[in-house]
């Protein structure tokens, strides 16, 4: 990957009091892919979206998107960048009509027609008031103001929270619809749903307890860990295993460079049952707890 | 605008069993389906975006096969028209049918040799087989 990072942090932290800390967080996302940021509850994937939008300052470090820094180029940075935030957007009395309308003073490519069939396919109600609608609805009808806003960068906190599975389903799609139109589109959002990490995502930028863990390309993790049901347990060590399952045989250890691991397993003639790869899932718990154990130790 | 016209749809799957890298496992199904002619020259085929959302896979998958079958000769991608399958020259085409054929015939030589059968053995089966099949092929053939 080359050119201009779309967004890139370096060293950049923020604390709230004694109790949380986020960073150091040093990240670079080249144009043209789709990252979820994964991590549990008050990792500090929030205050990670609002940096980008300039809601929250950093205590220290760099932060540019689309080669600007705020504040001196916050206007042509916004004009270009689409945001879903976590909460509500503020204004419950307007209707889908009059937000959109609002919003579109902001946005110098913002597209009117586009909104408007957005609406229509999410089935919303164009003169209902915002806050009569269902939580759902609400996450909706943001995700359709930023897609028409004609960006380039879509910054998305948690946009499927409380949206029924049919609907998600079609939020992923316009993801892929917004990727597919036009170069260099890039898209950030924050989710606790696997399903959407493995649907769209590039990459996944794994937060835990307001440190970050990298920014990890999702096939790569796919091809390289995998787990191996075994006719015998291994003597000594094997590289890139990280756990051993079960007193066997037939024992099951799960590795992360499944290659190097194969390689040794034939070397010491273990037969291998059954390998396949890993669940997403069970890849990211395993980033994340090691962490927590380094952390402990 | 691209995005909003209707996406092809080819009939891949990813097995998360199977030990090949998922692009490869990408590349060796589409360029099964051209060989055997279920993907005709010049039918389109999804975006790398597109065919990624269908597979659940990342966009660094589908660039990489497509990347690959496109070095190969299999398809183009032409600017504003997206990736189609190419024109492949008829010897070529035979030449990867071939191809194929010499390496399963290969692999269950292999098999027969590890059960310990002589080349005697392995003619007859090879023989039983030909004549196995050729009856049920015509029977198929018959029914319909």
């Amino acid at each position: 990957m080359t050119g201009t990072p779309m967004i890139s942090l370096r060293a950049i932290r923020k604390s709230y009091g004694d109790n949380f800390e986020l960073g150091p967080v040093d990240l670079a996302i080249e144009p043209g892919y789709v990252v979820a940021v994964v991590g549990s509850n008050e990792s500090g994937k929030s205050t990670l979206m609002r940096m980008l939008m300039n809601l929250v300052q950093p205590d220290s470090g760099e932060l540019m998107l689309l080669g600007g820094t705020y504040p001196d180029d916050e206007v042509a940075i916004k004009q270009r960048v689409g945001y879903v935030p976590e909460r509500s957007l503020g204004h419950d009395e307007m209707s889908a009509n009059s937000l959109g309308e609002f919003v579109s003073h902001w946005y110098p490519r913002w597209d009117g027609r586009r909104y408007e069939d957005l609406l229509e396919r999410a089935r919303i109600e164009p003169n209902e008031e915002f806050g009569k609608h269902s939580r759902g609805v609400q996450r909706r009808l943001a995700f359709a103001l930023a897609l028409a806003s004609g960006c380039e960068l879509l910054l998305l906190d948690e946009p499927t929270a409380g949206v029924d599975p049919f609907a998600r389903r079609e939020m992923l799609e316009e993801i892929t619809r917004f990727m597919d139109g036009g170069v260099g589109r890039t898209v950030l959002f924050t989710t606790h749903v696997m399903e959407e990490v493995r649907r769209v995502a590039d990459y996944v930028a794994l937060l835990v307890d307001g440190e970050f863990l990298g920014l990890h390309e999702k096939d790569a993790l796919r091809d390289r860990w995998k787990s191996f049901w075994l006719d015998r347990e291994p003597e000594g060590e094997i590289p890139g295993v990280v756990e051993v399952v079960g007193d066997g045989p037939p024992t099951r250890i799960v590795s992360d460079s499944s290659e190097e691991t194969a390689k040794a397993l034939s070397a010491q003639d273990i037969g291998i049952v059954r390998s396949g790869r890993l669940d997403l899932e069970e890849i990211l718990s395993h980033l994340m707890s090691r962490k927590q154990e380094r952390r402990r130790a | 605008m691209n995005g909003e016209s209707t996406q092809p749809h080819v009939p891949l799957h990813l097995s998360m069993d199977d030990p090949e890298p998922m692009y490869r496992q990408i590349e060796s199904q589409l360029r099964g389906f051209i060989l055997s002619g279920v993907l005709q020259p010049g039918t389109r085929l999804p975006t790398i975006r597109a065919l990624a959302h269908d597979l659940s896979c990342s966009v660094i998958t589908t660039r990489r096969a497509y990347e690959d079958l496109e070095r190969d000769g299999f398809i183009r991608t032409r600017v504003g028209r997206g990736t189609l399958v190419a024109e492949i020259p008829e010897e070529k085409m035979s030449a990867y049918r071939r191809e194929a054929v010499d390496g399963a015939l290969r692999e269950a030589v292999r098999a027969g040799r590890r059960a310990g059968l002589s080349e005697e053995e392995l003619r007859s089966i090879f023989e039983e087989t030909l004549q196995g099949e050729d009856t049920s092929v015509h029977q198929g053939g018959t029914t319909s």
